[in-house]
């Protein structure tokens, strides 16, 4: 039973992890690889505010997730625009930028166990005679509400309909008005936040460091690469496929071997079906 | 409206628009016939200011070097160096060739991601013009677009560019690939568009089905405007004859 529980909690956490990293590649086609980078800037930039401002957690976590929208942003406009549409140069830059960013934090001192968020909330409950806390199901609930209100958002906001139509025809975009540039940025500030907001909830679950940030990264690419690049139900399931090996290869083999599963995810899913369970064939399609 | 003044566009080396110059007035529905390679998409792409983007991709990549040279009139402003969304703005709207929609969504949502420059009471406005121009896509509305036949997803890219607003609309081969029956069809449709005061401007590879519809023509072949007259004189040209209308 606390497999079950555990497991579906550990998926939802991956799912938030990888939430903003696919929606800025499915609507720009662009892999943003400071991800990871941006998810612990998000924890360091709220522990900042609490900690030297003295700001509750309520207001430190929302700054900072906006804080890490204009991040999104302002790689985008400062570094992305020159080499915009060279896949190869995109992953360096935005890569770079995230080393960059968790360097900096690493040389802050931004590691060991001084750092922590709290929770939002205190106290846990007994499901099926498992204890579970109630950030844990806070994390649960903010993954399902954002389900809800990305779904809301990109088909009945103006911004959420452009990235819909960028994402399936950018000519056709351009050709009603709607800018691709100014749609990429806000697709990376979009996803930045995202990973920010994941950040904020998910953190206070255990210890903050800069080297985090690479550990989100990779289960963000995993989930990706596994859903399908630009899939929405692919990035949901894979994170369960995920989420559950992790969980199960914790209790028969040994947490030590968590890490193991995402990185197998990806060579075995690399190697048997490149565009992912759920991935259309989209190169193929653009070239015809 | 429109004036395009010795326009070249090299594609690399390769001249794609040689010395192009051509007029198009408020109200009329003017056609550029031309057989495949001829240069029409590219002129489209020109006027509409997509080739801009094109070049500006190819450029950052470094790929493909894009020349684009001339002049191009819009209302008497100089546009050719304005990026395409200002253009959209300024009433200038392309309909692609071969009716590129956005395939995952439904007709419905199609024409509200075409009403981005927009407010929502006018999308709802332009999208009821749309249906009364093109009632198949009333009843289809809730239908995917990428389940549409070629000749609803030709309607839904026209419907496409109406949401836009056009007062210049460009139509880049609009009757490709569709039955007699429906060419005819949508021809009247693109009659009706321009009767309510948009502006056309419209390629056909052949002219049969175009030529009932439209007021003036040009002929272009390998990147030349070969021959220009209203439509009687295009009708009575014997070149255009064999060439375009199979006679
Ligand atoms: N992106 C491109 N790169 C190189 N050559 C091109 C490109 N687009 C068009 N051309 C060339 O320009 C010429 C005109 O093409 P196009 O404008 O597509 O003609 P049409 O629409 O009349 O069929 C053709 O010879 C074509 O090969
Ligand atoms: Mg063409």
């Amino acid at each position: 039973m606390s497999t079950i529980i555990y497991g579906i909690i550990t998926s939802v956490i991956l799912a938030l992890y990888a939430v903003g990293f696919s929606l800025t590649y499915g609507i720009s086609g662009l892999a943003n690889f400071a991800h990871g980078a941006l998810y612990i800037l998000a924890g360091y930039i709220s522990w900042n505010l609490m900690n030297y401002l003295g700001l509750p957690f309520l207001a430190s976590a929302p700054l900072a997730v906006v804080a890490c929208a204009l991040v999104g942003f302002i790689i985008y406009w400062g570094l992305l625009l020159r080499v915009r549409g060279i896949p190869l140069s995109e992953l360096v830059v935005t890569f770079a930028a995230g080393v960059a960013i968790l360097e900096l934090l690493t040389w802050r001192g931004f590691y060991g166990i001084s750092y922590s968020l709290p929770v939002f909330v205190e106290g846990g409950v007994e499901i099926w005679g498992v204890a579970v806390d109630a950030q844990r199901l806070l994390v649960i609930a903010v993954g399902v509400a954002l389900v809800v209100l990305l779904y809301l958002f990109v088909h009945y906001t103006k911004i959420g309909l452009a990235f819909r139509g960028m994402a399936q025809n950018e000519r056709t975009a351009l050709s009603v008005g709607i800018e691709s540039d100014w749609i990429g940025a806000l697709s990376l500030a979009l996803g930045s936040a995202l990973a920010g907001l994941a950040a904020v909830v998910v953190l206070p679950l255990g210890m903050m460091e800069s080297s985090v940030g690479y550990e989100v990264l990779i289960y963000a690419l995993a989930v990706a690469i596994v859903g399908g690049l630009e899939s929405t139900p692919g990035m949901v399931v894979a994170s369960f496929v995920i989420g559950f090996g992790q969980r199960i290869t914790a209790s028969y083999i040994g947490p030590k071997w968590m890490i193991i599963v995402p990185l197998a995810a990806i060579v075995l899913v690399l190697a048997v079906r490149p565009s992912g369970l759920f991935g259309k064939f989209k190169e193929l399609e653009e070239r015809v | 409206m429109l004036q395009v003044r010795n326009l070249l566009v090299f594609f690399e080396n390769a001249l794609a628009i040689n010395d192009v110059s051509l007029e198009v007035s408020q109200g009329e529905l003017v056609a550029v016939l031309g057989s495949n390679s001829a240069g029409k998409t590219t002129l489209m792409n020109t006027v509409s200011g997509l080739l801009l983007d094109i070049q500006k991709k190819e450029q950052r990549r470094g790929g493909e070097r894009i020349t684009i040279m001339g002049r191009v009139e819009y209302e008497g402003r100089e546009i050719i160096q304005q990026k395409p969304s200002l253009r959209v703005k300024q009433g200038i709207v392309l309909c692609q060739e071969r009716h590129p929609v956005f395939r995952d969504s439904d007709v419905l949502e199609n024409l509200r991601i075409a009403g981005y420059l927009y407010t929502r009471r006018e999308v709802k406005e332009g999208i009821e013009k749309v249906f009364a121009i093109f009632p198949v896509l009333r009843r289809l509305r809730k239908r995917r677009a990428g389940l549409l036949s070629g000749g609803e997803q030709q309607m839904l890219a026209a419907g496409i560019a109406l949401m836009a607003r056009p007062r210049l609309l460009l139509m880049d081969e609009p009757l490709l690939g569709l039955s007699p029956l429906l060419q005819a069809e949508l021809a009247a449709s693109i009659k009706e568009i321009c009767r309510q005061g948009i502006t056309t401007l419209v390629t056909e590879q052949f002219a049969r089905p175009i030529m009932p519809i439209i007021d003036r023509g040009y002929v272009m072949e390998n990147g030349r405007l070969v021959f220009s007259g209203n439509r009687e004189e295009l009708m009575d040209n014997p070149e255009v004859k064999s060439a375009y209308l199979g006679v």
